[in-house]
């Protein structure tokens, strides 16, 4: 142990964010760690095998994510998944590699990203003024990264009304405007 | 507030009076009328002055092709010039002035321009503000600023809200015409996903203007119940008050909603949106444009188009006089005739020009009074409608370079070959003059599309209407008309200007719009564009197609600049990214700046500190004495696993890594292929195949993507992943010689003694009870250092903690400057140095080009010109009397050689004040500097006013050998 | 302009970079090739008026390198394929 004690509490980016506009609501989702994942050069038949045997996660497709209780699984480039799950220590690349052992190359991004849980009816109507993606026809369980205001962004539909909108912690502020701007510029009420 | 020439009928809701203001005065008019409509209504007819000779003008048209009636809207910072009131919709409050007149607009200083029209003509300002040339700038240009333009900016920030958005669909429809209108009812229907757009607020097109029937009811009613049709099919999306201004690659459209132009505020709400519409389809339903027949004086106020007319009579139930004439070359204008008649207004005249019937002249100094016939009879009237036939508005098939191809039959350019890909043009903008064909040609075009597209539900048939004929026989100008006559009302281009460019020998297309100016502007010669090219055909002996036709470029009609700029306004013009310090900067006197889209922190003022060199200063100082620490997390960080990692990595540096062990840091040196230094920064091995690599702030993202390069397209084969980590992690440098002492506070059970956790060591490890961590011995300070990363969330907390561990040891923050000082004093290149023609050689690590390997950019390293012996070298410079301050980018010269570039020796890159040595020092490159420590030599900045003399030394200005990093 | 990503569907140009002609993928082993076809390799290139084999980099996207074939005269592409696939295919391997 460290000879000098201090308290080292985690300070998640945009932690506590709850916005309301109008009938909708932007939240900070710092409860969710992630983990990527990545497909060793001709290891896709053992890391999917893995998947599927220690997570129970089908592999997605490019511009789909799976689910497995509690955890989702994003395909971020041809050969690089991201995983998503509630789990509050910041050993979240210790209990995915425990699970899929060496059939993937892991690294923890729970800190890189911010994610935004944007939901409401007019949720469709903001991402129209954020996202060049077609976001009507974005099936529920889609996922696709583009870009929002100038920012790398990774888009993830998780109901009819309701998506993931993450993008780099250290822009997050500036994402979180982004954001707010388009519901506060739609929204009727 | 009477409105004198409101008349009975039109799409007005006369429930509701709206007060708006024009020229101070205040005028009535109601929902539905555009400000033009409403000025006709109250008996205004002077609405401006025209561009070059400041004549009379009023309003013209009845829509966006508007050339005379520009006016400026509102009022304060919100005030827009050249504002068209024709297409400007009416609102309670609404504040409107007349612009391009000094004085008032009755009358105007300027109209004296008129007088001396005859030195006015085209090429007047190439001719004659020639010489002397001293004149230009100081007497002519100013004159010609002050006289130019029609209205004037506020000169304040924009006080609207923009906004940009994006729209996908299969089939765009531009314009909601009767062709527009069927096409999206067969579209809609037939299930496809549709877009309707149109710039006006009421759908209609002209069926809003004329008395057609359509399906057995009046063309307006039709219309309506249309939209009302659609607006109830969710795969339709209406969107009125919607410019597609632009065409562009692969089905993308360009389009402009005026969201609030017609409230009197915004409620905070974006006034206007930018829309990326990607469409599977276009299908261009844009209409016809009305043009003018050119004749002495036509360009007087009461002058108007007739379609115009019949639209003021029609749409907005408003007189736009009280005896009209008509003259026409086509059978479109004697509806004008009918129209008027039916509703009550005498018609003094039709003079039909397929009889040899003119008009050859105007009076009226404010307003049109009588006109002159052919015949010579003078008419009294205090409006004339004049029809020249109609232009296809094609401009949106021109957009790839498609040519509009000439049709005799209806003496009118219809879209030619090169269209955008997946456009089609219906009705009339097809050519397709007739109503019932419009209709048909929209309905089956869309059905067609959306057949194409798998959509095959039924479309219903087109709806009925008549065919009324539009027999038009070409007739430009009058020839026999004494008085000078108009073609581009908006530029004062005349007959006599288009003549002159002809025989002053600008006779292509292109070469007359630039030397009269015909076309130019807001609105880009809608109205006059054809009767132009037509009277050069005539000046020239040849055919309209032998003469060609201008082509047409975005936008369409204007766009403001803010619109284009969206969101990215101010602070929000571009993302800023914060460390994970940010905030205990801020609690801790930081001054931060921008590196890239980063603020970091400069230094940490100090209560009595005077200036920044105080906080530097004293920053450098403590560290080098004990302690100090910065936030280094901007530095691109990569995490690099696989099985073929280190040869990766191997090949990427130009020095070795393929034996770095396990635990160990590696300073990596990137070229470019073509030699130069590109980046450096530390690679660590943290396992047997995972790697974290750093790079500069500035290149995180261009490294990245070069690495990604080498990966995907030069070594498929390799096992190596790469994603980005620079976010993920806080990292700290702690450096000084009490940072061993410090962290040693902080790590859990780990042995930081020089043995066990040695100079380029690294490991993975926890802090402060368990928070993993990751620790590196690596120094750009040159002292005893470390860096600490952390999973940002705990950045904030551990800034605190390291703080508080180290205030036994007196620990101090530093910014970027106190690091700039203390990389100086230690010799280490930055970007000033790297600057992207400097080669490993020249600074000092040609030694790390390894020659037993392959690497990016090793094999052009060697070119002989980058390998000279006595190329530049990076040296340190002082200077000889210490109590000067070098000046960054001084050149060396040889004391007594001239201040030439043939005699110059390199030159001064970074400059520091060095607290340690107590006087300025400097890092610079010298032409052989290896070989000339101690030479003495003048640096001279003429630009700066710099002269001085300057020792050259060791880049190393401490601690040359290394021995506190390593201690 | 949109390129229609193999694994993605279509995607508008501006998620992606442009670094140039596919031919930078051929690049010599600096250890056995001469200075003078190093120097081709990175500074000769066609400028076509017609059919150019191109480079995207889909970097607002899934980072994957493509090899865009487009007719520079109309900007049609007819072609899209991942730049790993046709690296391989044209024998670049380790």
């Amino acid at each position: 142990m460290a000879e000098f004690s201090f308290p080292l509490d985690a300070r998640p980016t945009l932690d506590g964010t709850d916005i309301a506009i109008g009938g909708n609501r932007i939240v900070a989702r710092t409860d969710l760690a992630l983990v990527s994942v990545a497909t060793p050069l001709g290891g896709d038949a053992a890391l999917t095998r893995a998947l599927q045997d220690g997570l129970g996660l089908a592999l997605p497709a490019p511009t789909l994510s799976t689910i497995a209780g509690e955890m989702r699984a994003i395909r971020t480039a041809p050969d690089q998944l991201l995983l998503a799950f509630p789990h509050p220590t910041p050993d979240a690349r210790g209990v995915i590699d425990a699970k899929l052992g060496n059939t993937g190359y892991t690294t923890d991004q729970t800190d890189a990203w911010v994610i935004l849980e944007a939901s409401g009816p007019d949720t469709l109507a903001a991402l129209e003024r954020l996202c060049p993606l077609d976001v009507h026809t974005f099936e529920v369980g889609g996922s696709g990264r583009s870009m929002m205001e100038h920012m790398g962004a990774l888009i993830i539909r998780t109901g009819p009304h309701a998506f993931w909108l993450m993008s780099a912690s250290s822009s997050a502020g500036s994402f979180l405007h982004a954001v707010e701007t388009s519901f506060r510029n739609v929204v009727t009420v | 507030m009477t409105q004198p020439f409101r008349i009975d009928g039109g799409q007005i809701d006369r429930s509701e009076t709206l007060k708006f203001q024009w020229n101070d005065r205040w005028l009535s008019g109601h929902p539905g009328d555009t400000l033009a409509s409403a000025l006709l209504a109250n008996g205004v007819r002077l609405v401006g002055r025209s561009f070059k000779y400041h004549r009379p003008r009023g309003i013209f048209s009845a829509g966006s092709e508007e050339p005379n009636a520009l006016v400026q809207l509102r009022k304060g910072a919100a005030q827009e010039p050249n504002t068209r009131a024709t297409v400007a919709e009416l609102y309670d409050g609404l504040y409107a002035t007349s612009q391009n007149h000094r004085g008032s607009l009755e009358w105007d200083l300027l109209a004296a321009n008129d007088l001396l029209s005859p030195f006015l003509s085209a090429g007047f300002y190439y001719k004659t503000f020639m010489w002397p040339k001293a004149f230009w700038e100081r007497l002519y240009e100013p004159m010609i600023r002050a006289a130019a333009g029609l209205g004037r900016l506020s000169k304040r920030a924009d006080p609207d809200s923009y906004d940009h958005g994006y729209l996908h669909c299969d089939l765009l429809i531009i314009g909601a015409g009767p062709a527009g209108l069927a096409a999206a009812l067969a579209a809609g229907r037939a299930g496809a996903r549709v877009i309707l757009a149109d710039e006006d607020f009421r759908m209609g097109g002209r069926l809003n203007a004329e008395t057609h029937e359509v399906a057995g009811k009046p063309g307006a009613d039709w219309a309506r119940d249309a939209v009302a049709e659609l607006a109830t099919i969710d795969n339709v999306r209406l969107m009125p008050r919607t410019t597609v201004y632009g065409a562009y690659d692969h089905g993308i459209y360009g389009a402009l909603e005026r969201k609030t132009d017609h409230l009197a505020s915004s409620d905070s709400k974006p006034r206007q949106v930018l829309w990326r519409v990607y469409s599977k389809r276009a299908l261009l339903t844009a209409g016809a444009t009305e043009r003018s027949i050119a004749f002495g004086n036509n360009d007087r106020p009461g002058v108007m188009l007739a379609g115009a007319v019949r639209a003021y009579a029609n749409r907005f139930g408003v007189a736009p006089g009280k005896r009209v004439a008509v003259f026409t070359n086509n059978d479109d204008g004697l509806r004008t005739a009918s129209d008027l008649r039916s509703k009550g207004i005498e018609v003094t005249a039709i003079l039909d020009a397929r009889k040899g019937e003119t008009v050859t002249n105007t009076k009226g100094r404010k307003a049109v009074r009588s006109i002159t016939t052919g015949a010579g009879a003078t008419i009294p009237v205090d409006c004339l409608a004049v029809s020249g036939g109609w232009s296809p508005n094609v401009h949106l098939t021109c957009h790839h370079r498609g040519r509009p191809v000439w049709r005799d039959d209806i003496a009118a350019f219809v879209p030619g070959d090169g269209l955008p890909p997946g456009m089609r043009v219906a009705g009339a903008a097809n050519g397709t003059m007739t109503l019932a064909h419009a209709l048909r040609d929209g309905h089956d075009t869309a059905t067609q599309i959306a057949a194409d597209l798998g959509h095959h539900a039924s479309t219903g048939i087109p709806p009925s209407a008549s065919d009324d004929p539009t027999a038009i026989s070409a007739f430009w100008h009058v020839t026999a008309s004494p008085a000078r006559a108009w073609v581009d009302l908006q530029n004062d281009v005349t007959t006599k200007d288009i003549k002159q460019s002809h025989q002053e020998g600008f006779r292509a297309v292109e070469h007359l719009k630039r030397y009269t100016t015909l076309g130019m502007a807001t609105d880009q010669g809608k109205t006059a564009n054809v009767l132009g090219l037509a009277i050069m055909a005539e000046a020239a002996g040849k055919s309209i197609p032998e003469t060609g036709t201008t082509i047409f470029r975005p936008p369409y009609t204007p766009v403001p600049i803010g619109a284009f700029a969206g969101r990215a306004r101010g602070k929000d013009f571009r993302p800023t990214r914060l460390t994970p310090s940010h905030t205990w900067a801020v609690e801790n006197g930081a001054d931060f700046v921008e590196a890239g889209m980063w603020l970091r922190a400069q230094w940490f003022r100090k209560p009595g500190e005077k200036g920044w060199r105080d906080s530097v200063d004293r920053e450098v100082i403590q560290t080098r004495k004990s302690v100090g620490i910065c936030d280094v997390t901007t530095l691109g960080k990569v995490d690099i696993q696989g099985r073929d990692a280190a040869e990766f990595l191997n090949r990427v540096y130009s020095n070795a890594f393929l034996k770095l062990p396990v635990g160990k840091v590696r300073y990596g040196l990137m070229l470019r292929e073509d030699g130069m230094v590109y980046d450096d920064g530390t690679t660590a091995r943290l396992g047997e195949t995972h790697y974290v690599m750093t790079t500069t702030t500035a290149n995180a993202v261009l490294v990245f993507r070069n690495l990604e390069f080498a990966r995907q397209c030069l070594w498929p084969d390799l096992d190596v992943h790469l994603i980005s980590t620079t976010d993920a992690w806080a990292q700290f440098a702690v450096a000084g010689p009490k940072s061993r002492a410090l962290l040693q506070k902080v790590v859990d059970d780990l042995d930081l003694s020089n043995e066990a956790f040695p100079f380029m060591a690294c490991t993975e490890c926890t802090v402060f009870g368990g928070t993993p961590a990751r620790l590196f011995r690596i120094s750009f300070s040159g002292e005893l250092a470390y860096e600490v990363a952390v999973p940002a969330r705990y950045g904030d907390a551990m800034i605190r903690g390291l703080m508080a561990a180290g205030e036994e040891f007196g620990v101090v923050p530093y910014g970027t400057e106190a690091l700039g000082v203390m990389r100086i004093e230690k010799g280490h290149v930055a970007g000033n140095e790297l600057n992207g023609q400097t080669t490993a050689l020249s600074i000092g690590l040609g030694g790390m080009v390894s020659k037993k390997k392959d690497a990016i950019g090793s094999k052009l390293s060697e070119r002989p010109a980058l390998a000279r012996e006595d190329g530049l070298r990076l040296v340190g410079l002082r200077p000889v009397d210490k109590t000067r301050d070098l000046i960054a980018g001084a050149h060396f010269l040889v004391p007594g050689d001239p201040a030439d570039m043939a005699h110059d020796q390199g030159w001064l890159t970074s400059v520091a004040y060095s607290p340690e040595l107590g006087h300025s020092i400097g890092l610079g490159f010298l032409k052989n500097g290896h070989t000339r420590m101690g030479e003495v030599l003048r640096a001279y900045s003429p630009v700066r006013g710099g002269d001085m003399e300057v020792e050259v030394c060791s880049s190393h200005h401490i601690d040359p050998e290394g021995v506190r990093q390593r201690g | 302009m949109i390129i229609n990503h193999p694994l993605l569907g279509p995607r508008d140009a501006a998620e992606f970079t442009y670094p140039g002609d596919a031919s930078l993928i051929h690049r010599p082993d600096g250890q056995t090739a001469s200075e003078e076809e190093m120097h081709d390799y990175l500074h000769l290139r066609d400028n076509p008026a017609g059919t150019h084999r191109e480079l995207w980099y889909h970097e607002q996207g899934d980072r994957s390198w493509l090899v865009v074939t487009r007719d520079t005269l109309t900007h049609e592409i007819t072609d899209v394929a991942l730049a790993r696939d046709v690296a391989r295919a044209e024998g670049r391997s380790r």
